[in-house]
């Protein structure tokens, strides 16, 4: 298990470094820079202002200077500071990050606790009506983009029903109770593409391992449905719904840059589209490396729990 | 000083209740404003950004020397008067005494001389440093006098400062103005988080009063929440969540009119929308091909069907909204004229049209829209339009540099006339961005900045606005309109057409 785990947080590494590059250089291609869109069209300064402008930002050096310096201060814990808005970037990552932690693990605890027991429900109860009512909320579900279901939970359940803020944000520390008000819609936006998804895969797993042997042999030893399903077939068919759910945590956080805009939340999906809306180059790095950073260490959780559920999977 | 006069009447009407009601029922002190934002800060250093959203949430924690009121009229603030030198070359200020910063201490002459020498020092990173290029020594003669001297006249000075992101800072507190901004204004900061809220409170000391010798402000304070979507921004409003929001959308602005519970205050915003013509390009380089183009479109529909009919109000004539002291609206355009368009296009050798490439930004609606509009127009005279939407950060460089053959885009929170023309049609200045120089126009926009009365100045920018219609650099389409939305409760708020919230120092709320 060590040496295993080991390679894995290796590889896991060297993926890190390879999307912190990729994304160094990729911000610096695209056209527009911070100085254009800090001075915008009104000012109408001289090249020689604009390149001292430059100059003074460190956007003109060589990529792989500019590359080096922020690597070397990336090793000693510094991410620098927003061309913007001359915010530590490590200080305000540590502001929102909990932000899109909270939102992400409320909408993965709301898909499961959606998707597991409706996929149970619509394997044993195949072709009857709760199975074609969990399929077709899968459907529905899959089919309806997150910012749309947004913008109708926010006109349903704030603006008719009265129930829930429609954005902003309360600090969990300040107000806990207000805090959850503020984070249902979103997470409920976020979650439940998620949950038509994980249905899906629950129902078919499931229904996979009830027409394996040892499933025939368990009842044909008189144990009864419940203990069957429960005890013997639901920890099996669990395994590719785990897989799913980490690739699946990525697409998560890939959603809450547009639940987070849409809801006002201050996390790090917002952040990142700030910074990139205005070339704010030190912002997109530091939110690109947390997000991958993030990405990476659920999938290696993820190759950890599969090795656990099943011994199979450790590879050596 | 009354070149916002046409305001009034639209003021008037769209401020409903809350005008109107200041002059007739009490003012009440107390009480918290929630406002709900569209965007955050960038940073808080007003000095260092240009943002809007830094301007508003910050503009009553500072104050300017000198202050625009809501009808852009200019006033005095932390000057209490001015006079000029008979050459126009040496301005002298005359300060409000026992004004004091936040932090405590009596606000002096040296944190003018300060702050303004802190926006044109290069390392200090202002966008705003050329504002004040022109002067060439500012000094305090005593605690409560400062003179400027000049390099040349420069009759837009007085708008320059009045600028509310070019305000007065204490000298001690800028090693912490990105964190903890201080001020002399009617709300002190109290704290900033992030893509969370801002919070200021009253400023117990502020100078300031209203019309009956009452202290203002009258709310003891305001915390800012952001919420950038419209649904959200305009549902919070609704819902009561917050009791006033920005940038009511244009599209909801008749169906939040009729919810008893709002108010809705707003409408023209001093700024303009144009299609800029590149006049390098062929056969854009013709005058006549230009003209045509004017000829064959129709603002009103373009405000009609792109801005919802309520986001805009057509240009009758050039960059300065009709009614403005020095709008000229002697267009020719304006009205569809297809057949004068035809002969034009057919007199420059195209008399079967030709195409012409629109690019435009797609980050924001009222200037992408507009362009399905004008396909649409243009078709008729033979001109076929060919879309190319970019994003803002990639849209503007290729603008800056002139790298289009047609685009809609404009300016925003003008005032002076110099900033409408000269900012757009100088050679050296607007007029790089789509290649235009006219020596003509150059010679009056130069003479314009000379002289400083108003009548005066007024027949100068006539003749440059005339000309400019003449020779067609752009055509000019519309200004874009601002709403606000308020509830019920909130009292005295005064929209301003320069997208300033200045308006919160005299609101108060009915509980």
């Amino acid at each position: 298990m060590i040496p295993f785990l080991a390679r894995r947080l290796l590889l896991a590494l060297f993926a890190l470094l390879g999307v912190i590059i990729l994304v160094f250089v990729m911000v610096r291609l695209v056209p527009g820079d911070v100085v254009t869109n800090l001075v915008g069209i009104d000012a109408h300064p001289t090249p020689e202002q604009l390149a001292n402008l430059r100059r003074l930002f460190g956007i003109d050096l060589p990529i792989h200077v500019q590359f080096g310096k922020w690597f070397g201060a990336l090793l000693t814990g510094d991410l620098g500071e927003s061309l913007r808005t001359n915010r530590s970037i490590v200080s305000d990552l540590a502001l929102r990050l909990p932000v899109t932690l909270e939102l992400t693990v409320l909408a993965l605890g709301i898909a499961l606790l959606i998707a597991v027991p409706l996929g149970v429900l619509a394997a044993i109860k195949r072709g009857q009506t709760a199975d074609y009512l969990a399929s077709l909320f899968a459907l529905a579900g899959l089919a309806a983009p997150n910012f749309w279901l947004a913008i109708l939970f926010i006109l349903l359940f704030s603006l008719q029903f009265r129930l829930l803020p429609s954005g902003g944000y309360v600090l969990l520390n300040e107000n806990p109770l207000e805090n959850l008000r503020h984070m249902v819609l979103p997470a409920l936006s976020l979650g439940l593409s998620l949950a038509a998804a994980t249905t899906r895969i629950t129902r078919s797993s499931l229904l996979e391992v009830l027409n394996l042997d040892y499933v025939r042999t368990a009842r044909s030893k008189g144990l009864s449905e419940r203990v069957v399903v429960y005890r013997h077939a639901l920890k099996n068919a669990l395994i590719p719904v785990v897989t799913v759910i980490g690739l699946q945590v990525g697409t998560l956080l890939g959603g809450a840059i547009i639940i987070e805009e849409i809801f006002g939340l201050p996390g790090i999906g917002r952040f990142a589209l700030e910074g990139i809306n205005l070339r704010d180059y030190p912002v997109v790095q530091g939110a690109v490396l947390v997000v991958a950073g993030a990405f990476v260490l659920v999938n290696v959780l993820v190759d950890v729990l599969y090795a656990l559920i099943d011994p199979r999977m450790r590879y050596d | 000083m009354n070149r916002f006069r046409w305001l009034n009447p639209l003021i008037v009407v769209v401020t409903l209740g809350a005008v109107l009601s200041s002059g007739v029922m009490t003012q009440k002190y107390g009480n918290v404003l929630r406002a709900g934002m569209q965007t955050d800060p960038v940073g808080l250093d007003p000095h260092v950004t240009e943002a809007t959203s830094t301007r508003n949430q910050l503009e009553n924690v500072y104050d300017t020397l000198v202050k625009f009121d809501s009808k852009g009229k200019i006033g005095p603030a932390l000057a209490r008067s001015w006079r000029v030198s008979k050459d126009a070359k040496t301005w002298t200020f005359v300060l409000r005494s026992g004004v004091k910063f936040h932090n405590g201490r009596t606000f002096v002459a040296s944190d003018v001389v300060y702050s303004i020498n802190r926006i044109k020092d290069p390392s200090v990173k202002s966008p705003r440093a050329e504002d004040f290029a022109v002067v060439d020594s500012i000094t305090a003669t005593n605690n409560s006098t400062v003179v400027m001297k000049l390099q040349k006249p420069f009759a837009p000075l007085l708008a320059k400062l009045a600028q509310s992101l070019n305000v007065i800072v204490a000298k001690e507190a800028v090693p912490t103005i990105n964190s903890k901004p201080v001020g002399t204004g009617p709300f002190m900061f109290v704290e900033y988080v992030p893509s969370t809220r801002m919070v200021l409170k009253k400023n117990p000391d502020y100078w300031e009063k209203d019309a009956k010798g009452n202290k203002l402000p009258y709310l003891d304070g305001i915390t800012y929440s952001y919420l950038p979507d419209p649904t959200a921004r305009t549902t919070a409003l609704r819902t009561g969540q917050v009791d006033w929001i920005e940038y009511v959308p244009a599209a909801d602005v008749a169906t939040l009119r009729k919810d008893a519970s709002l108010q809705i205050v707003g409408g023209l915003s001093s700024n303009f929308r144009a299609m800029y013509l590149n006049v390098k390009q062929k056969p854009l380089d013709d005058v006549r091909v230009r003209q045509a183009i004017a000829y064959a479109i129709d603002p009103q529909e373009v405000v009609d069907v792109a801005l919802f009919g309520t986001g805009g109000v057509a240009a009758k004539g050039t960059t300065i909204p009709a009614g403005n002291f020095y709008a000229y609206t002697k267009s020719p355009y304006g009205t569809v004229n297809i057949e004068k368009s035809k002969a034009l296009l057919k007199e420059a050798g195209l008399p079967n049209g030709f195409t012409l490439d629109l690019k435009v930004t797609s980050t924001y609606d009222f200037l992408r829209t507009p362009a399905e509009v004008i396909q649409a127009q243009l078709e008729k005279v033979g001109i076929k339009v060919n879309i190319q939407a970019e994003e803002w950060s990639v849209y503007l460089p290729n603008f800056l540099k002139a790298n289009y053959m047609s685009t809609v885009i404009g300016s925003s929170g003008l005032s002076d006339p110099d900033d409408y023309l000269y900012n757009t049609f100088n050679t050296d200045s607007g007029g790089k961005y789509n290649n235009f120089s006219d020596p003509e126009i150059d010679r009056l926009l130069d003479q314009g900045r000379l002289v400083a009365d108003q009548n005066k100045r007024k027949v100068i920018y006539d003749q440059v606005q005339a000309r400019i219609l003449q020779l067609v650099p752009m055509v000019f389409l519309f200004h874009s309109a601002q709403y606000e939305g308020l509830g019920k409760n909130v009292k005295g708020f005064e929209h301003f057409p320069n997208t300033s919230y200045l308006g919160f120092r005299t609101t108060w709320l009915e509980n």
